[in-house]
């Protein structure tokens, strides 16, 4: 080869490998996925803003991974030789972390749009057995453990309700699920409230029975008082004669068992004296505490039912000063003064009044 | 002559390429790693959400950078920007562990104060009904009364207990339903007295 064209193909060498080497570093065959990092960011800060981390974080951080394998693919990428650089892993990184973060929002929307819808549909579920359960208790004897219950659940409601304004949806469910089961407790109650009425019914029916043929055999007057119902019925002869309308013991859902427990006394008792000097207007003393109701007292201490210290309790009277719409009485029996001034035209010392907590076989 | 020059440049580009123009900020992305740690262990993702997003940023864009230089040839490797994003990432964590920590403390602070108020208010409604004179007429009213009462410091309890497991939003939400419900008993107390417990 001459030295011409040996300098020929130095100069060529020397043009064509740096030109080589520059077309290497720097032709880009593609832009790196920016615009795609760009949008998993967004899709990221989107699905946190819809609840992601709370209600779908499996998910939400499944897709933040994801976007960091693809921002860190494109990185390496970014660092090779022009010529070598592939974005495509990086691209498919990034798109797929944008499709996961969208994924994981919209199943923390939905699924917080379902704890929503579930725990709305509770909560009136709850307000509703509230409210009949609230019916239900205005409508019978005072039993102050029902109202506890009643009172909890109800105190439940007003939390979740807090709750669930605040979107908090799993606790206000919790607190619905604990303000159902103070009903499932005030429902127990009541259910064994119902069996020993149904136990006692008996005893009460008997009671009544008694009183009227003892009514119809002398012709006398007798006198028969509901609790539950708030009646008082003045029989002559076996026959009603008078119906009153009557407030009991603040605490009657119960058979009297000590002094102060605020129950109206079922047994069967006499008028003792009649008065008229009474704090209440006029007033039938009543022989309570009678046989039976000094058993009963020495039964339940020796038990343990009620506390050694306690007192059977006396005075127990029909007595004017009524007609205020509520139980409200220590254990007597009070009616309106009009209806007392009629009461005492007929009944007087000797006349026998029967309690009873409920009657179905009369009048 | 020309020779011993091209051996002479042959040689630094070797040793240039075998050394790099930089070495790789090791040290600060360590620290930066650990300092996201402690930001996620004081809950700053849940307290101070910005922060922790902004943080955790640095955190990437300083990896990405780092492994942007770690695939280039030695030689063009320069992990200048790479560090100061990790030193920016260590402190942005810095600052967020303490500001959720504060976060953390405030809002602890405060339904720490709201059970106070509602055990004062549950502690004062039952005094006011202990001294509520008990005449006919009342008594049905006070025992009433009492069982909103035992229902309102069960909800108290209840409140405590995500109080000392550290659900401190969900507390907040609890005692507050316990104040107003102790208030309105003592509401409902001096109604009553003044209706008719003369």
């Amino acid at each position: 080869m001459s030295l011409v064209k040996v300098k020929r193909a130095k100069m060529y060498a020397l043009l064509v490998v740096p030109g080589f080497l520059a077309l290497m570093m720097f032709w880009e065959r593609q832009d790196p996925p920016e615009a795609h990092l760009k949008s998993a960011r967004a899709a990221l800060d989107s699905a946190a803003a819809k609840g992601a981390l709370r209600y779908a974080e499996e998910g939400y951080r499944e897709a933040e991974r994801t976007m960091k394998n693809g921002w860190m693919e494109m990185a390496h990428q970014k660092g090779r030789v022009a010529i070598f650089r592939d974005y495509k892993v990086a691209d498919s990184l990034l798109s797929v972390a944008v499709s996961k973060a969208n994924s994981a929002g919209q199943q923390a929307f939905g699924k917080k749009r379902d704890l929503e819808t579930q725990a709305l549909s509770e909560i009136a579920n709850l307000r509703s057995e509230l409210s009949n359960w609230r019916e239900a208790l205005d409508g019978s004897l005072m039993n102050f453990r029902a109202e506890n219950y009643w009172s909890t659940a109800e105190l439940g409601l007003q939390v979740s309700d807090r709750l669930i304004r605040e979107g908090e949806y799993l606790a206000a469910m919790e607190a619905i699920a604990d303000s159902k089961d103070s009903l499932r407790q005030l429902s127990h109650l009541l259910a064994e409230y119902s069996n020993d009425e149904a136990r006692q019914l008996s005893h009460w029916r008997t009671w009544v029975q008694e009183t009227v043929a003892w009514s119809r055999s002398t012709g006398g007057y007798a006198v028969i008082v509901d609790k539950s119902a708030h009646k008082a019925y003045l029989i002559k002869g076996g026959k009603q004669f008078h119906q009153y309308e009557c407030e009991v013991g603040y605490n009657s859902a119960r058979q009297k068992a000590f002094a102060g427990d605020g129950a109206t006394p079922e047994g069967k008792y006499h008028v003792v004296n009649a008065h008229n000097g009474s704090k209440y207007y006029r007033a039938l003393m009543l022989d309570y505490p009678n046989a039976a109701d000094r058993r009963r007292f020495q039964e339940n201490k020796s038990k343990g039912i009620i506390s050694r210290h306690a007192r059977i309790g006396k005075y127990i009277e029909i007595h004017g000063g009524g007609g205020r719409n509520e139980d409200w009485t220590d254990g007597c029996v009070a009616l309106t003064n009009q209806e007392m001034d009629h009461l005492m035209r007929y009944a007087t010392a000797g006349t026998p009044v029967t309690i009873v907590r409920r009657t179905d076989n009369w009048p | 002559m020309s020779k011993r020059i091209s051996i002479i440049v042959l040689a630094a580009v070797v040793l240039l390429s075998l050394i790099g123009c930089g070495k790789p900020p090791e040290a600060e992305m360590q620290k930066a790693n650990a300092s996201f740690d402690a930001a996620k262990a004081a809950e700053a993702e849940q307290y101070v959400p910005d922060m922790y997003r902004a943080a955790m940023d640095s955190l990437n864009a300083g990896m990405a950078l780092k492994q942007e230089q770690d695939s280039k040839f030695a030689l063009f490797r320069s992990y200048g920007k790479a560090k100061n994003l990790f030193i920016k990432a260590d402190s942005l964590a810095g600052v967020a562990t303490v500001e959720a920590a504060a976060e953390k403390e405030r809002v602890k602070a405060q339904v720490s104060d709201m059970l106070a108020t509602a055990k004062a208010a549950i502690d004062s409604a039952s005094t006011a009904l202990d001294k509520a004179p008990r005449g006919k007429g009342s008594k049905a009213e006070i025992e009433l009364m009492k069982n909103d009462l035992t229902a309102a410091q069960a909800a108290y309890d209840d409140a405590m207990n995500d109080f000392n497991m550290g659900k401190y939003l969900q507390a907040r939400t609890k005692v507050q339903a316990v104040i107003d419900r102790a208030g309105k008993v003592s509401a409902d107390i001096e109604a009553a007295k003044a209706r008719k417990w003369k």
